[in-house]
């Protein structure tokens, strides 16, 4: 069977499975993007806070995966709760760390004017610092959504949805008539899929730049400052002039 | 104590843990409605820290601020903030907001309606001298710096708040722009009559912008307290003085005008008429000029009595050229003009150009040193001739 017929053959496995594998890492890396917010939000101004924060977000990451896999079995059985938890706390660091920097980075000049012109703390986060920071945050998303679409695929191994079966089938029937199809189906298959998410959160990021709204959403007189020269306002006082 | 009073200092102190000195010591202070109060010191004398006890940014450690007779601690930190414009150097508009969003944020918080909030930044954007049709969409990175401190400025009075504190407004602007922008806050001033307080370590620019100005000292201890005037005329000590700097007289002449002091008269001569009595009444005059004037009055040359000997029957194109000056104009312009006659004489016309009388080197330096012996440093509020002086500075250009 060549991998064509495999593909025409299976294809309605095949696609139930990528959408497993592109939920639960989506899952995942939603459930990481709000821990991870949160912990950056509550660290980000200490720098000891800081600094355990991504220390153990970063020990996370070093564990294999097939021993974190391993090791929720016992607490949480097989299936998807454990694929789930570690695929979170593999998605974590990249979120955490990049809300931190994107947080940090922000002028302390904007917060000092949010703070002086009465914005409470939750307003001044939600209006000027979190959409100020969000393009280095969705680019931590990005990282993590790559990094646990391979992850993903092990999580097979503990009865998680996915892609990973067909790549565990394969390894197993080595040899076998399909082995090397499954292989190549469920490893070109979390390629194709973790190419196209990342496309469709990099146009995520393009359409909701702080400030750099696309033309089809800005305003008409806002898209073309530079043919409105501002010399020529005829103004009362000796404003519009520089 | 008088009804006037909007801000109201009683035995501040800030502390900081760790730190044995404090950052403000006791700083007692009253402001009156509709000033402009400028702290102006060195860096490091707690100035800034002062000014930001009054809107809570920084909590005061001890002592009670009062503004309008409400203790600042009654509000709400928040809401007491939207009640007072704040401007700041860095001007820290929101680079993801238009203009218009910028300015529209505290009355948007106040709860204000969607049109309402619209409606009021572009009457803002109007106000600062920004078109709101060109204005109110653009980013802030789509403005000058300039423009952009325009904007800030908007924000601040976005909610007509009766009190405004502004931390080096105009520090992070060239000169030219900075000078600008000052005359027109300035002038919406004289329209707005709101109570400011003003952090700069620009002496030029406080004596330029203040009502009344302190020097502070370390720990925000008050050095001096008066008006631009009298701080001038009488620095309290050594180090106001030094702070002060050089050219403390020549920027007295900024401060007053030329129709504050006493003009003189000189002969004035048709030239079309009979010479010869011009001539008698300048010989009268023992060595001064005298004036050739138009059929209006206007001023034409300078002319004495060799001129007149020189050339008994006409005078055209006789003697030396006039300098003028307009009764609006600082001492500082009448002394430039003074300098740039042979005469040492500036003569003063009105708004048709016609003679008005004249101002020379002698009579200014009587001015200068016949400056008032003004009240007690900090003990009484500006009397109406500071508040005239003012009004000189505003309108420069409209001279």
């Amino acid at each position: 069977m060549t991998f064509l017929e495999y593909l025409q053959s299976r294809h309605e496995l095949l696609l139930i499975q990528t959408g497993e594998h592109a939920t639960i890492v989506l899952m995942s890396v939603a459930l990481a993007t709000v821990i991870g917010v949160v912990i950056a939000l509550w660290t980000y101004r200490n720098p000891r806070a800081r600094a355990i924060a991504t220390a153990t977000a970063a020990a996370m990451l070093t564990i294999p995966s097939f021993a974190l896999l391993g090791l929720l079995i016992a607490p949480l059985g097989l299936g998807y709760a454990p694929t789930l938890v570690a695929l979170t706390m593999y998605a974590l660091l990249p979120i955490l760390r990049n809300t931190i920097v994107g947080l940090s980075e922000i002028d302390p000049a904007l917060t000092e004017a949010a703070r002086g012109i009465g914005m409470s703390r939750i307003r001044s986060l939600t209006t000027v610092e979190i959409p100020l920071a969000w393009p280095v945050i969705l680019t931590g998303i990005r990282v993590s959504t790559q990094m646990t679409m391979g992850i993903a695929a092990v999580g097979a191994y503990v009865g998680g949805p996915g892609l990973g079966h067909q790549i565990f089938a394969g390894l197993t029937n080595l040899g076998g008539v399909n082995s090397l199809n499954q292989a190549l189906v469920g490893t070109v298959g979390v390629i194709v899929l973790a190419l196209t998410v990342d496309f469709a959160l990099a146009l995520l990021g393009k359409l909701t730049q702080a400030g750099q709204r696309p033309k089809l959403f800005r305003p008409r007189l806002a898209s073309r400052p530079a043919l409105t020269p501002s010399t020529a306002v005829p103004s009362p006082s000796l404003g519009g002039r520089e | 104590m008088s009804r006037d009073v909007m801000i109201d200092l009683q035995q501040v102190s800030k502390f900081y843990r760790g730190q044995k000195a404090p950052v403000v010591e006791n700083m007692s202070m009253t402001i009156q409605q509709g000033e402009i109060v400028v702290f102006v010191g060195p860096s490091g004398c707690g100035k800034t820290t002062t000014m930001k006890m009054i809107n809570r940014l920084i909590e005061p450690s001890s002592g009670r601020i009062l503004i309008d007779g409400t203790d600042v601690t009654a509000l709400d930190g928040n809401d007491l903030r939207r009640q007072i414009g704040y401007v700041i150097q860095q001007v820290g508009l929101f680079p993801h907001m238009s203009v218009a969003t910028n300015v529209g944020l505290v009355p948007k918080m106040l709860g204000w309606d969607r049109k309402r909030v619209e409606a009021r930044a572009d009457e803002l954007l109007h106000l600062v001298g920004l078109e709101p049709a060109i204005y109110r969409n653009r980013l802030p990175r789509q403005l000058s710096g300039g423009q952009q401190q325009r904007v800030g400025v908007a924000r601040a009075l976005a909610a007509d708040p009766p009190v405004m504190l502004m931390d080096e407004p105009f520090g992070a602007t060239d000169p030219m722009t900075r000078d600008r922008l000052q005359n027109e806050f300035l002038r919406l001033q004289e329209q707005l009559r709101k109570t400011i307080v003003f952090v700069t370590h620009d002496f030029d620019e406080a004596i330029k912008m203040g009502t009344r100005i302190a020097v502070l000292g370390e720990r925000s201890k008050i050095r001096q307290f008066d008006t631009p005037e009298s701080l001038l005329a009488n620095p309290a000590d050594s180090t106001v003085a030094q702070f002060i700097g050089r050219g403390a007289r020549l920027k007295q002449l900024d401060l007053r005008r030329v129709d504050e002091i006493t003009w003189e008269d000189v002969p004035l001569i048709q030239p079309d008429k009979a010479a010869n009595g011009a001539k008698r009444r300048l010989e009268q005059a023992e060595g001064s000029s005298a004036l050739t004037v138009d059929a209006d009055n206007r001023p034409l040359r300078w002319v004495n009595a060799h001129d007149l000997a020189a050339d008994a029957g006409t005078l055209d194109g006789a003697g030396q050229t006039v300098t003028t000056v307009e009764p609006q104009a600082t001492l500082r312009d009448a002394l430039d003009a003074m300098l740039a006659s042979r005469d040492g004489a500036a003569v003063v016309v009105d708004e048709q150009g016609r003679y008005a009388g004249t101002v020379t080197l002698d009579g200014l330096m009587q001015v200068i040193h016949h400056t008032p012996e003004q009240e007690e440093p900090g003990a009484e509020v500006p009397g109406p001739r500071a508040g005239v002086a003012r009004t000189a500075e505003l309108t420069p250009e409209q001279r």
